[in-house]
């Protein structure tokens, strides 16, 4: 068994495999198709006004903060998961008690139209 | 090198990757190509290899073209599919002799390929010269200049602008300039659209670049029938093959390919005893709740914009009974009632053009001998046809209330449900001469 | 003591592991959409037709925009692909075949999920082309709201087995499979399942009215290396289904491992089938339907499971 642990394993996997397509990815390289009219983007045939990297408006944002609550609620519900046969009733009540105040939440943004933009 | 010749060889018989510019004319037999399994059509010419140019192309859209051909990567070759077009001068030399009338243009296209693969035709060189758009005129006396100011823009563009948002932020806006080989719109539509992220702020569609041009291509049934009686069947057989290939193209744009492979099959062999065949299709698509995932509120049109336009389904889809076929004595004869909707919006046109698909098969199978009795004004897939008035002249003015506060998809979605058609405008202002050139 | 392979020996079956079942997904979603469009169907064409259009791939030179961000252009399919192959590292084949097996095995499978909207953002925006950065920032609204409902209906395959490690999860299942004890799980996940491998129906990012999206710009060996990617996360979410839902390695007849195989292989028919015949949903209803339906549904699942098992 190697030192690494099972993490370590998850690890190396990880940088084995983005390596390997790194790799690939490399044999690509080719000087040859980068003049100027074969570098253009593509929008149906006509050539970009701006670039397109700009200050975009990701009108998104205000579920992305609702989505942080939840994300950290999440961050609670994973030890629980794993106790929640030993403690029992209890356990239940207090997630369940957690999960109405951000259910509520939830509907509070509904209503408000956070989760529509356009 | 050895292995990239192997590969080459390997590849030899693969699917062949085109990028299809289906000009004035070409719908139709680009539409049966693409059912060949030897041939796929691509939305970018990144992933293509083979540029076909079929049917007659406006000059108008040279600039276009030649920026497509050199967007593909090497190996890459251009072939020409006349149709009986005169395509004129095109600014792509072709890699093989133009795909003849009797010619099957799948085998053509895969022995360029073949040819393209094996080194026996070179791959093609860029058209346009390699020249920077804004080169880099060097540093200034002021130490400006620097290294990506590059003729004095960033990074040989500009950058975008800020302009103020409906929600009080001050983001910035992209104008783009979509077409006119957008893979969902047909040849010759360009949307010019400002964005702000991914809503649409402005949209309008730009003239139709085949108004003016001298197309040689053949008129279809419904030009013909402007000038001269048509037979009833025949218009009606025309009618059901124009809305299932919409369905088609709306089916691809909602991410359906293989469904609307089946649908372009049946499109190209419907008769008019097969109207079950159709229903079928009614049936799965709504099974499937097409219309109403991608179209139900959206592209809404209020009904007031709309009356006397004569826009074909997407007027009766809101309600008005505006229908050419209604004063014509040979359809009222046939008992021919428009059918009409009531919610205005893309998914109302979707049910709509496909049961007016059912209607004008049942029609067709009645019909007989009959022939149409009202000249100078016909009732296309798309709306009211006259000579020098096509229905996308008169769609184009809605089209900016319509697009302003969508979000991009829904904006193609009601794009796509309003069926422009850009040729047709094109052939409708040419001189009737050219209407009985069948 | 938890299982784990050395590090060459994992790396190189999951390595197989995924290039098999990339293969595979090619395979079967070139027949599907062969059978659906009322082509013919042949074996050569179906299955060394996928092999040739990849050997035109390597063929194609791989084209660069103008001022791309080359180092995220590439790292986009190679973290995509690193994510997938840690996903599949989680799953077990037998009770004492598994790539890793950390306790907290779960975590590492969602931290993995998580990750894919970067490589998906990253393959957007690198190539500094307008309709791949739609797709990209679509992808985000996306990802933001399948993040939730995702792991709740995974958390509840945890409950019965009181703990986090996915071989823990799958042993738990040994008198009966999740699917029958908490019905709402299975359906939540191929739905999300559906919205991390941005497949089908919840296509967005590369949808076909971005004329491809984020791959609008991908040619050549990028285009392979995306879509390989794309295909391994899509076996790794179906595999993770068999192992948290269908019960994994347990079954009659045959051994541990064929099951783990057939499950994954039925799962994956299933997904596919959806992405050919289920239109794709417009983001807004989406995003709405994730928070206002899929979350109460998967708190649901997870409350009457919970429960029950008191």
């Amino acid at each position: 068994m190697s030192p690494l642990g099972p993490l370590g394993v998850t690890l190396a996997v990880f940088v084995g495999s983005l390596l390997v397509v790194l790799g690939l990815w490399i044999t690509g390289r080719d000087k040859r198709s980068r003049s100027a009219p074969e570098s253009v983007p593509f929008i149906g045939g006509q050539p970009p006004v701006v670039h397109a990297w700009s200050r975009y408006h990701a009108r998104y944002y205000v579920m992305a903060l609702v989505f942080v609550a939840f994300d950290m609620e999440m961050v609670y519900m994973y030890p629980w998961a794993v106790v929640f046969i030993r403690e029992g009733a209890i356990a239940m009540g207090e997630m369940g008690m957690f999960i109405m105040i951000l259910l509520l939440g939830i509907l509070y943004a509904w209503r408000e139209r956070a989760f529509e933009w356009a | 090198m050895g292995l990239r010749s192997a590969f080459s060889h390997f590849a030899e018989t693969a699917a062949v990757p085109v990028f299809a510019v289906a000009g004035g004319g070409a719908r139709e037999a680009v539409g049966r190509l693409s059912q060949s399994p030897t041939v796929e059509l691509v939305d970018t010419p990144a992933a293509a290899t083979i540029l076909l140019v079929a049917g007659s192309v406006p000059p108008s859209l040279n600039p276009a073209l030649t920026a497509v051909h050199d967007a593909m990567p090497s190996p890459r070759g251009t072939i020409h599919w006349p149709l009986g077009a005169d395509q004129g001068e095109l600014p792509t030399t072709p890699s093989a002799p133009p795909i003849g009338p009797s010619a099957d243009a799948a085998d053509a296209i895969a022995h360029v390929f073949r040819a393209l693969l094996s080194g026996a035709v070179p791959s093609e060189q860029p058209i346009q010269p390699n020249a920077d758009p804004n080169p880099w005129r060097g540093i200034g006396p002021y130490g400006q200049g620097g290294s990506g100011m590059t003729g004095g823009t960033p990074y040989g563009r500009p950058m975008a602008e800020l302009a103020p948002d409906r929600d009080g932020l001050r983001l910035d806006v992209l104008p783009l300039s979509v077409g006119p080989f957008f893979p969902r719109f047909p040849v010759g539509v360009t949307l010019e659209v400002v964005m702000a992220g991914d809503v649409v702020i402005e949209g309008r569609v730009t003239d139709s670049p085949f108004i003016g041009h001298e197309s040689s291509f053949l008129a279809g049934p419904f030009l013909r029938a402007l000038s001269h009686p048509a037979p009833v069947a025949e218009i009606e057989l025309a009618r059901a093959r124009e809305h299932l290939r919409w369905v088609s193209n709306a089916l691809v744009t909602q991410g359906l390919p293989a469904l609307a492979m089946r649908v372009l099959r049946l499109a190209a062999t419907v008769t008019p005893d097969d109207a079950t065949s159709v229903t079928a299709l009614i049936r799965r698509v709504r099974l499937l709740r097409v219309p109403q995932w991608s179209g139900a509120g959206v592209g809404r049109l209020a009904p007031e914009l709309l009356p006397g336009l004569g826009l074909g389904p997407v007027s009766r889809a809101a309600g008005l009974r505006e229908d050419a076929r209604s004063t014509d004595p040979a359809y009222l004869a046939l008992g021919f009632e428009p059918i009409l909707g009531h919610a205005s919006d893309a998914a109302e046109r979707w049910r709509l053009r496909l049961a007016e698909a059912s209607q004008s098969l049942e029609l067709a199978r009645r019909a007989g001998d009959r022939r149409t009795e009202q000249t100078g004004v016909v009732e296309s897939p798309r709306g009211r046809l006259q000579a020098h008035d096509a229905p996308f002249q008169r769609l184009q003015p809605v089209i900016p209330d319509l697009l302003a506060g969508l979000e991009w998809g829904d904006a193609v979605t009601a794009l796509v449900s309003l069926d422009l058609d850009p040729e047709e405008a094109g052939v409708a202002a040419i001189p009737s001469a050219r209407a009985d050139a069948a | 003591m938890r299982d784990y392979a050395s590090p060459p020996l994992a790396l190189m079956t999951i390595g197989l592991v995924m290039v098999t079942g990339v293969y595979l997904i090619a395979v079967m979603d070139r027949s599907m959409a062969t059978l659906i469009g009322g082509g013919r169907w042949t074996l050569g064409d179906s299955a060394i037709g996928p092999l040739r259009s990849a050997a035109l791939l390597l063929v194609q030179r791989r084209r660069v925009t103008e001022r791309p961000d080359a180092p995220a252009w590439a790292l986009a399919p190679a973290l995509l692909t690193g994510l997938a192959a840690v996903a599949l590292a989680t799953v077990p084949i037998g009770p004492d075949t598994v790539a890793t097996d950390p306790s907290t095995g779960f975590v590492v499978f969602s931290a993995a999920i998580v990750f894919v909207m970067i490589a998906v953002f990253l393959h957007g925006w690198s190539s500094n082309s307008a309709l791949a950065m739609h797709g990209a920032y679509r992808f985000g609204a996306q990802a933001l709201s399948f993040q939730i409902p995702f792991l709740l209906a995974m958390l509840a395959t945890a409950l019965p087995a009181e703990s986090l490690s996915i071989v823990d999860i799958v042993n738990a299942q040994e008198s009966l499979w999740n699917v029958v004890r908490q019905p709402l799980g299975l359906p939540l996940y191929l739905v999300v399942g559906l919205a991390v491998s941005f497949w089908g129906p919840l296509n967005l990012p590369d949808a076909s009215d971005l004329a491809g999206g984020t791959s609008v710009e991908d040619s050549g060996v990028a285009r392979l290396l995306w879509t390989a990617a794309r295909a391994a996360m899509l076996l790794a979410v179906a595999a993770m289904g068999a192992a948290g839902f269908l019960g994994g390695w347990w079954g009659p007849w045959l051994p541990g491992p064929a099951w783990v195989v057939v499950k994954t292989v039925a799962l994956l028919a299933l997904l596919l089938a959806a992405g050919h015949l289920l239109p794709r949903i417009r983001i807004q209803r989406f995003v709405v339907t994730a928070w206002v339906i899929l979350i109460p549904l998967a708190l649901v699942n997870i409350f009457v499971s919970a429960a029950v098992l008191l």
